[in-house]
Parts: structure tokens; C-alpha cells; sequence
């Protein structure tokens, strides 16, 4: 829904405020073209991947203070304090000043979902532009109501001030007089070669509530007389299943509890307490039917079976028939594992329905996507539903498409009462779990005998993939995607398919290498597509020492990879291998990353760090244990996420080689990605057994190890 | 199934009494009966620290406790025990200063954590930071920075020879 001028003016309210729309496009797929106006929403440029038109709202009230509207959420990637800055910096203002609205469908727009690692590239990008803009057109207002010449005034520090006399000076709260600007503020250019804005060390701008623990997540929101509610949970893969009997009367019976009863394949039950709830599902002991559908145990067998040919992404020259006539030619496969999200904060919701309206507070990445799925659930229109993004504790993709926000509400309409829906892990792990997919993929490449890559196929059965062509240079290549009917759901996670491709890609690329007699880093400079993945070679062989030779069993790896809107990155990663325990313990992390412009350096890093240390998580000993019928994974318990233990020292630099544009290109994902592929490396080189499947548990290790 | 009782919680230092049922988690009575949500459900399973409380200056997971273990004279803090907004504690003050969080879901466990580690040893090494701290979870991965923020109020870290 687009607001429109009768919500905007609902918003204003009482109070009399200057308010403000504008666009943020995302046009960052433009690299190499000379810059283009945006013009109308159109960016004519045959290089940009995507263009999406997004509104965001800015409000200056007569206080002078500023209130911002986005759609978007914090999910502990730092989005407020990000936004905070850019527009305190972008108006000149203390931060106080500025108060954020984030991810209330009734009072901000519809921008997107927060995922992609695009929140600050685009949103935050925007504001920063917009602001731009904005001081400009205050300060004609001010030379209007003044009668004087623009030219005569200058904006600083939140007011307009004249040139040649400080003391003619309008503050922006002075503007304020209810107007409502509709009109697109276009950023002026962009691709300007403006100085890039970097700042170190904001602080967070939720800092003192998180760590006094007062921030309110959606759990600990309390909106009065509410109970819990929750569903059963099946072992099986529930569209594969349903509830044959259950004890209804025994759930019904224990104390506190409010209602139980079936729901579709499953059955929910409400009650006083959150205990009082899991007791009722545990006296409901439903019997679920055991899936028709008949099983093979292992994943690549159940990805393989059926699959089908959905559609080429990369095609070029005649890879056929130059595999065939290469000197040196090699074809391998690589498979990845199921994996989970596992946010700190289980999917939550908590729901208010009267009649044909429901408020639903929400730990959600995207509000809007809720809003249609409440709609939906409840048969009510969507303007009838309000969601409000509450505060995320972690998300990882998990939170983009969750189902908690209308089970939630479909439970308040059932009881009558507002529910609270916190998912127990089981139900998070398992009973509605969407999975990072597990990924088989055939890579065969045709090589000269000097190094160069001349041909290449790949095969991926996942849902969605890329293929090398954007970090190799390779004449004749093609990537395919086939369509698996594995049943296990799959939903997004960090990273999203370059995970897999990458370890594919990586893997091989050092199988080529080795084969060939040439350094895995020097066969890869050989080869790139991009010069600039040269620099961030260099960067990380020099922070990890790639020169030196290893102690016995530590081996130093490397890989590289682009995500996103061109996102650069390379990560070098020394591990060690017991060969008796078969543990690998990765002892050094070095990454580099070319991602334009550095908003904030403070809030990067962290991020950065924490994506490598997801990387290592993955390569070691994430794994979701499912077949064709269910998952053997229902706990924390039975999934290794990494640890204070597992940290190496890690060093990480952000170059800017690859665009000079002065735009930031989101780095949320990226450093995930190859940390992975740079770690199955290490242990190839540790210990000279290539692993073809993650992850590199000790059981794994100990068996390549017996069988070389 | 076990039926209210009147039971006695002695939380950051204020008794409050209670008719509850004592099989009931000690996590869930601190958030809806007492109104504390500083201390979070993560996983109900011990395997986490989100939950984590001191009791008697000890860390406990608090999901794993039910009240009717508790006896009055039981002193239990929560992190809003430790310190509140605008009156932060030393180490609810490192946290932010080195931004020692992502979303801040499991900072209140890591405080309570490190909270303790410090009590019982001012001035641990790094590794006693890290083996100390092991327990608890962070999907953000923050745990760099939360070693140094918990070493920066150990007072510079003590020698390892």
C-alpha cells in the first residue's frame, strides 16, 4: 500500500511539522558504465540488476527535532544507530534529536524487506542523499519567507543562517508550519564522486537497554491480560504428515490452560503460562502418521532422485566441446548440508485480534510481507492489520518469511485473548523450520597447462545459484539449476546460495591448481574477472603470511567470491588437524572486503567478524540431520553453533578498488562466504585430503584420513 | 499436576511473595510475574545463557530452575540487579563502549556471566575469560569484542607466565 497524502496527514496529527518523501533506488549493479541521472524511477542502464523505487519519510517538527519512517527493521546489524547517524550527520543535529520510527506498517513505508545486506546500501544510502536535498530546499524556504536570495544563506547546524550575518537565522523547527511535501526529492546525482562519509565509533544508539535489559524485544512486550499460546511439533516433515489421535481431554485438563484443539495437520493449544502450554502439548502426545512417502537416508540420493532441469543462469561460447578438447580436465562433485538460522531470539509474535482488525507485534524482517500473511490467515483485508516490528534478537533470513506473526494471530482470534507465540526450539529447529537447503553440485573445468581456465559446467540442484562467471574469467562456460524435490522445507539464511556455490567453486579451484603445479593464490590472479580481487588477494596473503610454510598439519587456505551488488571478497584462513581426535581448529582468520563506501566502521566490523565466524560455524559443524521423512535435529543441544572458544584471531581490512562511486554496497553476508571455502582449503593443504562435504566434523576428517 | 503454593523470591534484593506453582521455571516467573524480561528465553534447555541469573553470586541457568528448588533467604540478581539506565554497572558500561553485542538478545546472560567470573576472579587471562564464558551462546558471534569489554574491566589482563 502506498501512503498516501490522507495517512501522511494522520501522522502529522496535531502537531505542525515540515515533512518530507523521497526516493532511494538501488542501482548498484552499475559499475563500469558512465554515470546516469536517475530520472523518473529509470535507470537506462543495461548493467543494473534490479531497480527498485523505494519512499522513505522524514518529519521536522517545531521543536527542530526530526522523526524518520522506514520500514525496515534492526535486527542487531546496527540499521538505528546507522540511520540515526546519517541524518543527524546528513541535517547538521544532535543525535537526540533525531527519532527513528522502524517497521510500523501503519505509520511507515513500505521499503522493503530487511535482508539482502541492502538496509544500509539503500535506505541508509537514501536518507544520506535525500538529506542532501532537503537542506537545500529549507534553505529556498527560508529565502522565501526572509525575501532574500538563496545565494545570501547557508544551512548549518540545524538552521539557516545568513552568509554575512549570523544573526538573520531561521532554525528548520521555525519551518515547520504543516506542510507536507509530497513531491519525490530526488537525490541529486547518484553516482557523485563526493568524499566518502566514514564514521568510527557511534556507539550504538540502543546501547544502555540492551545491556541493562531493558531493551523490549516482542517477548517482553506485555500488552496486557495476554496469554501464551503454541502448536505441536512433528518429528516429520510436517506436509508430510498430520495428527492421527492425540490426548485432547489430558491437554484440556491441565491447569491454566485455556483451549486446545486441532488446527489443519496440527493442533494448538493457549494457556495462562508459557509452561502451562508446553504441558498441554506434552499431555496431548499427538500420534503423528509416519510419512507415505518412501525414504532414502542420504541427502544427496534424496536430492538427486527426480530432479529436473529448471533453468540455465550462465551460458557462454561452447563449454562442451572445449572440456573435451582441454589437456587438463577435471570433474568433481561437492555437497553442502542442511543448515539453521538459529537466531538467539526464537521466532515470536505476539497478537491482538477484534472482530475483523489484529495489531501484531512482531520479531520480523519484514513487516509488510507479516501484514499479508495475517491478512491471509485471518480473511481480513490488509489495511484492516497492523504489524509492529519490535526490536529483533538475531534473525539470519529466518525472520523474512516467519509464520509466527499470523499463527499468533490466528490463536487470539481462536481464544478470544491476546497471545503471546514464543517458539520453543523444537518447533524452531523442526515443527516449522525453513532450512538453509543442502546443495549438490557437479563442477567440471577445462584448464590449459599454463593455468588458464578455458571452459567450465556446473550443476547445482538448489532452489537458487550463480555460477563463477563473475570471478573467473572463463570463455565457454554454463550453469545450470536443477529443481530437487527434497522434502524438507528450505527458507533463506545468511548468506543465501553463494555459500554453497563458493565451497563448490573454491574446492575446485584448488583442485585445479594442485593439479596443474601452480599456487592455488597465483592460479586464481590468473583468472580473475575482476582486477580487482587482485588487492584483496594480496591483503589477506599478507595478514595471514601465506608465504611462510605452515608448522605440520596447519595448512593456509584462500578463497574469494562476489555477492550481492558487486561485493567483493577474499578470506585466507590457517587451521590445524589433530590427526588422532580429527579436530580441526581454525587458528587464523584474515579477510578483505571491497564494498564501497563505509558508513560505519564501528557497526561493519562487528558484523564482519561475527559473518567470518558463521563462515567458520558452517565449514566445521553446522548441520541439520534430515532425511525424506523428518529431522534428527530438535534442539541447541543436537547443533553446534560457534562458540567463544572456537575464535581465532582474526584481522580484517575494507578496501574500495572496485567503485569510485562514493556508494555503499552492503557487506552483511559477504564475509561468510568465502571464510567457508578458505577453510576447507587450509585443512586440503593441512593434511592433503580434499573434503568434498561439509561440514569437516571430526568424524569426516578421521575418515578422509583413513581412506587417503 | 502440582498445585500453587505460596513461595517467597528474594530478587535483587527486594522479597517478593507468590502463589505459584513451584515446578514453574524460575526464567519465566522472574518475566511474568516479577515483570524482569532482562532475562531471556533462548532455548529452555540450559544450552544457551540468555536465562542466566546469579544466585548467591553463582550463575544458574534460570530455565533449568524451578522456584519450589528456591529458599527465601536465596539472594537472586538479575542483570536489572546490576545496574539500570543512566547508573550502568563498570561492565554494562564496557559492553556498550565496545559495542559487545549484535541484537543484544544474549548481552543480559553474557553480563551476568562475565558479572560472576569477575566477583569470584578480578583479574582473569584471557583464556579464563574465554573457558569462564563458554557456555553461553551468541549468534552475532559479538564474542571478540565481548572478551575485550569483559577484559577491559578486569583491569588489563593479568600475565599468563
Amino acid at each position: 500500500m502506498p501512503l498516501n497524502r490522507r495517512t501522511f496527514l494522520e501522522l502529522l496529527g496535531g502537531s505542525t511539522a515540515y515533512a518530507f518523501t523521497f526516493s532511494c533506488s538501488d542501482g548498484t549493479g552499475t559499475v563500469d558504465e558512465a554515470p546516469v541521472e536517475a530520472d523518473a524511477g529509470v535507470i537506462a542502464n543495461h548493467a543494473v540488476r534490479y531497480f527498485v523505487d523505494y519512499t522513505e519519510w522524514l518529519f521536522i517538527h517545531a521543536d527542530g527535532s526530526v522523526t524518520a519512517h522506514a520500514g525496515r527493521v534492526d535486527m542487531g546489524q546496527g540499521l538505528k544507530t546507522v540511520l540515526s547517524n546519517l541524518i543527524s550527520q546528513g541535517l547538521q543535529l544532535p543525535p537526540e534529536k533525531v527519532e527513528l520510527v522502524l517497521g510500523d506498517t501503519s505509520s511507515c513505508p513500505d521499503d522493503g524487506p530487511t535482508e539482502g545486506s541492502n538496509a544500509t546500501r539503500i535506505v541508509g544510502w537514501g536518507y544520506w542523499r535525500a538529506c542532501e536535498r532537503i537542506r537545500d530546499h529549507l534553505v529556498e524556504r527560508a529565502a522565501g519567507i526572509l525575501g532574500v536570495s538563496p545565494k545570501k544563506l547557508v544551512y548549518r547546524d540545524g538552521a539557516i543562517v545568513a552568509k554575512n550575518d549570523p544573526t538573520v537565522r531561521l532554525a528548520i523547527g521555525e519551518l515547520a508550519d504543516g506542510t507536507v511535501h509530497l513531491d519525490t526529492i530526488e537525490p541529486r546525482a547518484w553516482y557523485s564522486s563526493s568524499t566518502p562519509y566514514v564514521d568510527r565509533g557511534t556507539p550504538s544508539v540502543n546501547g544502555e537497554a540492551i545491556v541493562t535489559g531493558t531493551l523490549v524485544y516482542t517477548g517482553d512486550f506485555d500488552p496486557g491480560d495476554c496469554c501464551y499460546g503454541a502448536f505441536a511439533s512433528s518429528q516429520y516433515h510436517i506436509q508430510l504428515t498430520e495428527i492421527e489421535a492425540a490426548d485432547f481431554a489430558a491437554a484440556a485438563a491441565v491447569p491454566g490452560v485455556v483451549k486446545v484443539e486441532r488446527t489443519g495437520a496440527s493442533a494448538m493449544a493457549v494457556g495462562e503460562s508459557f509452561t502451562s502450554v508446553q504441558r498441554a502439548l506434552k499431555a496431548l502426545a499427538p500420534r503423528w502418521r509416519i510419512p507415505e512417502r518412501d525414504r532414502i537416508l542420504d541427502v544427496e540420493g534424496e536430492i538427486r532422485r527426480g530432479a529436473e532441469l529448471r533453468k540455465t543462469v550462465e551460458e557462454a561460447g561452447d563449454p562442451e566441446r572445449k572440456l573435451g578438447s582441454s589437456p587438463v580436465r577435471i570433474s568433481e562433485t561437492y555437497i553442502t548440508q542442511y543448515a539453521s538460522q538459529v537466531p538467539m531470539e526464537t521466532e515470536t509474535a505476539v497478537a491482538e485480534v477484534e472482530g475483523d482488525r489484529a495489531t501484531v507485534w512482531a520479531s520480523t524482517q519484514a513487516p509488510f510481507k507479516a501484514r499479508v500473511r495475517v491478512a491471509k490467515r485471518l480473511k481480513i483485508p490488509e489495511e484492516n492489520v497492523r504489524i509492529i516490528a519490535m526490536p529483533v534478537g538475531g534473525a539470519f533470513g529466518v525472520k523474512v518469511d516467519t509464520p509466527a506473526p499470523d499463527e499468533a494471530a490466528l490463536l487470539a482470534r481462536k481464544t478470544g485473548r491476546r497471545v503471546k507465540h514464543v517458539y520453543t526450539r523444537e518447533y524452531q529447529f523442526n515443527g516449522r523450520a525453513r532450512y538453509k537447503e543442502a546443495v549438490v553440485a557437479d563442477i567440471t573445468s577445462g584448464v590449459t597447462e599454463n593455468g588458464r581456465l578455458v571452459a567450465r559446467t556446473i550443476d547445482l540442484y538448489q532452489d537458487e545459484g550463480f555460477g563463477s562467471a563473475d570471478t573467473y574469467d572463463i570463455p565457454h562456460v554454463r550453469t545450470r539449476l536443477f529443481s530437487s524435490p527434497m522434502p524438507a522445507r528450505h527458507g533463506t539464511m545468511r548468506g543465501t546460495s553463494f555459500v554453497q556455490t563458493c565451497f563448490a567453486v573454491e574446492s575446485h579451484t584448488d583442485v585445479l591448481a594442485e593439479a596443474l603445479g601452480i599456487d592455488p593464490l597465483e592460479f586464481r590472479k590468473r583468472n580473475l574477472a575482476v582486477a580487482s580481487f587482485g588487492p584483496l588477494l594480496d591483503a589477506v596473503a599478507e595478514m595471514i603470511g601465506y608465504q611462510r610454510a605452515p608448522d605440520g598439519d596447519h595448512g593456509i587456505g584462500v578463497a574469494i567470491c562476489h555477492h550481492g551488488g558487486r561485493q567483493l571478497g577474499a578470506v585466507a584462513a590457517e587451521v590445524s588437524v589433530d590427526r588422532t581426535s580429527g579436530v580441526v581448529r581454525v587458528e587464523r582468520l584474515a579477510g578483505a572486503f571491497d564494498i564501497g563506501l563505509v558508513i560505519n566502521l564501528n557497526t561493519l566490523t562487528a558484523n564482519t567478524k561475527g559473518a567470518m565466524l558463521w563462515g567458520l560455524g558452517f565449514a566445521l559443524f553446522e548441520e541439520v540431520r534430515v532425511d525424506g521423512h523428518q529431522s534428527f535435529t530438535r534442539g541447541l543441544s543436537d547443533y553446534r553453533i560457534p562458540r567463544f572458544s572456537d575464535v581465532p584471531p582474526m584481522e580484517i581490512a575494507f578496501l574500495s578498488n572496485e567503485t569510485k562511486d562514493g556508494w555503499p554496497r552492503g557487506c552483511g553476508e559477504l564475509p561468510v562466504i568465502p571464510t567457508v571455502s578458505a577453510i576447507a582449503n587450509a585443512v586440503a593443504r593441512a593434511i592433503g585430503v580434499r573434503f568434498h562435504t561439509l561440514p569437516l566434523t571430526p568424524e569426516r576428517v578421521l575418515e578422509g584420513l583413513r581412506e587417503s | 499436576m502440582a498445585r500453587a503454593e505460596k513461595i517467597t523470591l528474594k530478587v535483587n534484593g527486594e522479597p517478593h511473595s507468590l502463589t505459584i506453582d513451584p515446578g514453574e521455571p524460575l526464567l519465566w516467573v522472574l518475566r511474568d510475574q516479577l515483570k524482569l524480561t532482562g532475562t531471556k528465553f533462548g532455548c529452555g534447555e540450559g544450552e544457551c545463557g540468555a536465562c542466566s541469573v546469579l544466585i548467591n553470586g553463582e550463575v544458574f541457568r534460570s530455565c533449568m530452575v524451578t522456584v519450589g528448588e528456591l529458599a527465601a533467604d536465596d539472594q537472586i540478581v538479575t542483570i536489572e540487579g546490576l545496574g539500570r539506565p543512566g547508573n550502568l554497572s563498570e561492565l554494562q558500561r564496557a559492553f556498550v563502549d565496545h559495542t559487545a553485542f549484535g541484537c543484544g538478545y544474549c548481552t543480559p546472560g553474557m553480563i551476568v556471566t562475565a558479572e560472576a567470573l569477575l566477583r569470584s576472579n578480578p583479574h582473569p587471562s584471557r583464556d579464563e575469560i574465554v573457558s569462564a564464558m563458554d557456555d553461553n551462546l551468541c549468534r552475532c558471534a559479538s564474542y571478540p569484542a565481548i572478551v575485550e569489554a569483559v577484559a577491559s574491566v578486569a583491569g588489563g589482563v593479568k600475565r599468563e607466565d
